[in-house]
């Protein structure tokens, strides 16, 4: 055996490296990457869409939403499954791009990289890209530079593809021409209304239409389940209303946080700045200085004429204007020998040459605040509440458990868990199921469900403590109860009769409607009152109902005046449209932009079909369970 | 190797026999496995080298066509669709220089361009576009009857409803209101739930022939 392998050496040699070289080329990733499945809301072409990037962009689109709301809104009500559903859309859609893009091998060579990141402004210092803050910047948002390359590389491609389909569309003058006055044209139109009241006085409903109308809409007629509840509330403002905060409590809490209460020095500065470049020759920096020693020598003079100096003569663009005011200044704010010399200086004093790495500085502290710490009674209003409000949270958390079992354990009454905690049972009028303002803290699905579930309504047993805001448990028991009834016929009648002749005016409206639209249209006249006209245009809709709108912007418009007529439930309006009124001519640039608007339009609208159709061609398939999990 | 007893012997003397019998076989079979694969390799680096000249191209292209010089662009574009056919980028320089040439009012051009896609590009979206384009072009030289001759071939469904808004726009203009009522119709059922541009777009056409 020793000897096959000894005489064959070179053979196996060879045989082991040949079985080298799909390791060589492929690495290992390619076994591992078939390794898919559970933490994956969809898969594309093989293309995962993980579990964390799907959160993530989904944290990021409520995160867009709250930053419209505004901080605080609560935007979980735009957590909805449709919401979910296009948010997959548009990930599949990225994938899809994608994975088009590699197929078509779309790629930007590396000199086209490092010119485009070479051209950011962000990495830029002077005008000049600088790799000192381009590495900076990278690390600022935890990215390393090959990671960032081959994102940015991967954005470049699919920026050629878009620009190469969505941004040259074409679109045949006569048609954008056409639209671009279509967009804006105006109809002027004339309205004529039959109200369905008009005609309530000619018809009459008979008993047994009414009868019919009752029976088959039964459900209509039908008063809801009703009860009166008695309830307790414990918030954790009540309980922290029982239990006043005390003066030693609040002497403790103010020593315990002397230091929120402590403000530091705060001082006014000006300054006049004669810079110097950091590369300036000796003879410049000579130059500079001795400007800034005119100024100084000018100051000490008429001390009076800082501000007027500083407009002259300082060079720092933000303060000179303000007579080289800088504002308060904290220490910590400023370069060192800078803040050195303000903090030296007294009130009204002015500072000798200052040199920094900006210039030549002259300092005058034009006010100073002395640290001082707030007193107890500046802030007893605002301790006082911040500690009650703690007060009662500790004792709702130490009594909600209580409160629960109590309400639980005897429940056929809520008077022990109201003594316990020394509260007022309260009770309400009728309130149906559905939460209603007359169910005021009650008003929570959950405890309503609670309270109209049948173990509640027959035995009046207390229902669960539940929190129905945060830090507020409510607890209620049914007190009495109504079922649901069907309302008689006698009872409703008048409401029916009401509806029904209603109905048939409307009718009687549309058909009175239709027949003068036709009387019009034939070129007679019905003895139809116009309004005063008024323009309306698809931007300008005047109120008008997308139906109504639509039906005057299609009247056909050859012959003026052209009619049309619209039948909604309060009955028919009639409109005569008297003149059509395109857009006054563009000038060339409004014309061409209107143009390109069209156009890319048109070609967003080509970039959707070409990434549906390949869409068609891949394989999706969603994991729904993972698309509808909450975190 | 005296002291190998009987059996190995034996094993020994059979693996040699089949070594000489299909010893030749396997190597040359294994080579053919190295030949194939590293010929499948440079045909994938001599593609990944051909798409990233293309690229570069296609950027020359894209500023050139932004320095207005159209003896440029024609330049650029010639050489990335005669070197480069067979690439996505050729047919996106297409589509790019066509918008340039249709800009500067030379439709000839842009046709050019465009029958281009439509004859060699390997994407079927690519294709289906380009035509698109090519009987805007046509439109406006008021060649209806071409155009709507081009409209027949055949396109993939997600392009249906531009497809029909399209032969709408030629009925319009060549004087047929009626069918172009009816291809606005078709255009405005096919627009699916993402095109709501296009369907307004087509719906104010078609109200704008009186419904």
């Amino acid at each position: 055996m020793f000897d096959f392998v000894s005489k064959n050496k070179r053979l196996l040699q060879l045989v082991l490296g040949l079985m080298m070289v799909p390791f060589a080329f492929f690495g290992l990733d390619s076994y591992t990457r078939s390794m898919r499945g559970a933490d994956d809301v969809a898969n594309v072409d093989g293309q995962s869409v993980t579990v964390r990037e799907f959160n993530e962009e989904l944290r990021q689109q409520l995160d867009r939403i709250r930053g419209i709301l505004g901080r605080g809104a609560d935007v979980s009500t735009f957590d909805t499954p449709e919401a979910r559903a296009g948010l997959l859309d548009s990930l599949i859609d990225r994938r899809v791009i994608a994975t088009a893009a590699v197929k078509s091998r779309l790629t930007v060579s590396d000199e086209q990289l490092r010119e485009m990141i070479a051209n950011m402004p962000p990495f830029q210092v002077d005008g000049k890209f600088s790799k000192a803050s381009y590495e900076a910047l990278l690390q600022a948002q935890n990215l390393t530079p090959a990671g960032f390359e081959s994102k940015l590389r991967y954005d470049l491609a699919l920026s050629q593809l878009n620009r190469a389909l969505a941004g040259s569309a074409i679109q045949a003058r006569a048609v954008s021409g056409r639209l671009a006055v279509l967009g804006e044209q105006q109809r002027e139109v004339q309205e004529s209304v039959i109200p369905a009241d008009a005609f309530m006085d000619k018809v009459t409903v008979s008993e047994a239409a009414m009868k019919t109308y009752y029976e088959t809409n039964a459900g209509e007629f039908r008063t809801p389940e009703l009860v009166k509840a008695e309830y307790l509330v414990l918030a954790a403002d009540q309980l922290g209303a029982l239990d006043p905060v005390t003066e030693d409590e609040l002497k403790a809490a103010y020593a315990a946080r002397a230091s929120q209460y402590k403000q530091d020095e705060q001082r006014r500065v000006s300054h006049i700045l004669i810079p110097v470049a950091a590369d300036a020759k000796p003879a410049d920096k000579e130059a500079a200085r001795k400007k800034a020693e005119a100024i100084l020598a000018e100051l000490r003079k008429s001390p009076g004429k800082f501000a007027e100096l500083a407009k002259q003569n300082s060079q720092d663009p933000g303060s000179a204007e303000k007579g080289g005011d800088l504002g308060v200044v904290t220490p910590g704010t400023m370069v060192k020998p800078f803040e050195e010399a303000a903090f030296k200086l007294k009130k009204g004093e002015t500072s000798d040459l200052v040199e920094t790495e900006f210039g030549y500085h002259i300092i005058r502290v034009t006010d100073v605040q002395a640290a001082k710490v707030k007193s107890l009674d500046e802030v007893r209003a605002e301790l006082t509440k911040e500690l009650a409000k703690q007060k009662g949270t500790k004792r709702f958390a130490e009594s909600a458990e209580v409160f629960s079992n109590l309400v639980y354990e005897q429940s056929d009454s809520l008077k022990p868990a109201a003594e316990r905690f020394k509260l007022q049972v309260q009770r309400t009028d009728w309130i149906p199921k559905a939460p209603s303002q007359a169910a005021g803290v009650l008003a929570n699905p959950k405890l309503l469900g609670a309270l109209f579930s049948p173990d509640s309504i027959q035995s009046k047993r207390n229902t669960d403590a539940i929190e129905v805001a945060p830090n507020v448990l409510v607890s209620a028991r049914v007190v009495e109860h109504r079922p649901a009834a069907q309302l008689k016929f006698e009872e409703v009648k008048k409401d029916i009769d009401a509806r029904l002749r209603r109905q048939e005016a409307s009718k009687l409206a549309q058909q009175d409607g239709a027949a003068k639209l036709a009387e019009l249209n034939a070129g007679k006249d019905p003895g139809v009152k116009w309004s005063a006209a008024h323009p309306v245009s698809r931007a300008k809709t005047e109120g008008l109902p997308p139906e109504a709108l639509r039906k005057i912007l299609s009247a056909d418009a050859a012959k003026l005046p052209a009619y049309a007529g619209y039948g909604g439930e309060g009955g028919y309006v009639l409109y005569r449209v008297g003149k059509v009124i395109d857009p006054p001519a563009k000038s060339e640039k409004d014309a061409k932009a209107a143009v390109a608007r069209i156009e890319s339009e048109a070609g967003a609208e080509q970039f959707a079909a070409y990434v549906e159709s390949l869409r068609a061609r891949a394989k999706v398939e969603v994991n729904k369970a993972n698309l509808e999990k909450k975190q | 190797m005296a002291h190998l007893d009987l059996e190995e012997q034996e094993q020994l003397a059979q693996l040699k026999s089949w070594w000489e019998t299909y010893g030749n076989l396997l190597i040359m079979g294994l080579l053919l496995v190295a030949v194939v694969f590293s010929g499948w390799q440079g045909w994938r680096y001599w593609q990944d080298k051909q798409a990233s000249e293309a690229s570069n191209l296609f950027e020359t292209l894209g500023k050139s066509m932004q320095g207005g010089d159209p003896k440029a662009v024609r330049d650029a574009s010639g050489e990335l669709l005669e070197k480069y056919p067979g690439t996505l980028y050729a047919s996106m320089g297409a589509l790019s220089s066509a918008r340039y040439f249709f800009d500067k009012g030379d439709l000839k051009s842009a046709k050019a361009q465009l029958e281009w896609v439509v004859d060699k590009t390997k994407s079927d979206e690519f294709r289906d576009i380009a035509r698109l384009r090519l009987v805007n072009v046509l439109l406006d030289e008021k060649a209806y009857d071409e155009g709507l001759k081009l409209l027949e071939a055949g396109h993939g469904a997600s392009f249906d409803a531009q497809y029909a808004a399209l032969k709408g726009d030629l009925l319009v203009a060549k004087g047929q209101p009626a069918e172009a009522k009816a291809a606005y119709k078709a255009a405005i059922e096919k627009a699916g739930k993402k095109s709501a541009g296009l369907r307004e777009s087509v719906q104010m056409r078609l109200d704008a022939l009186g419904g």
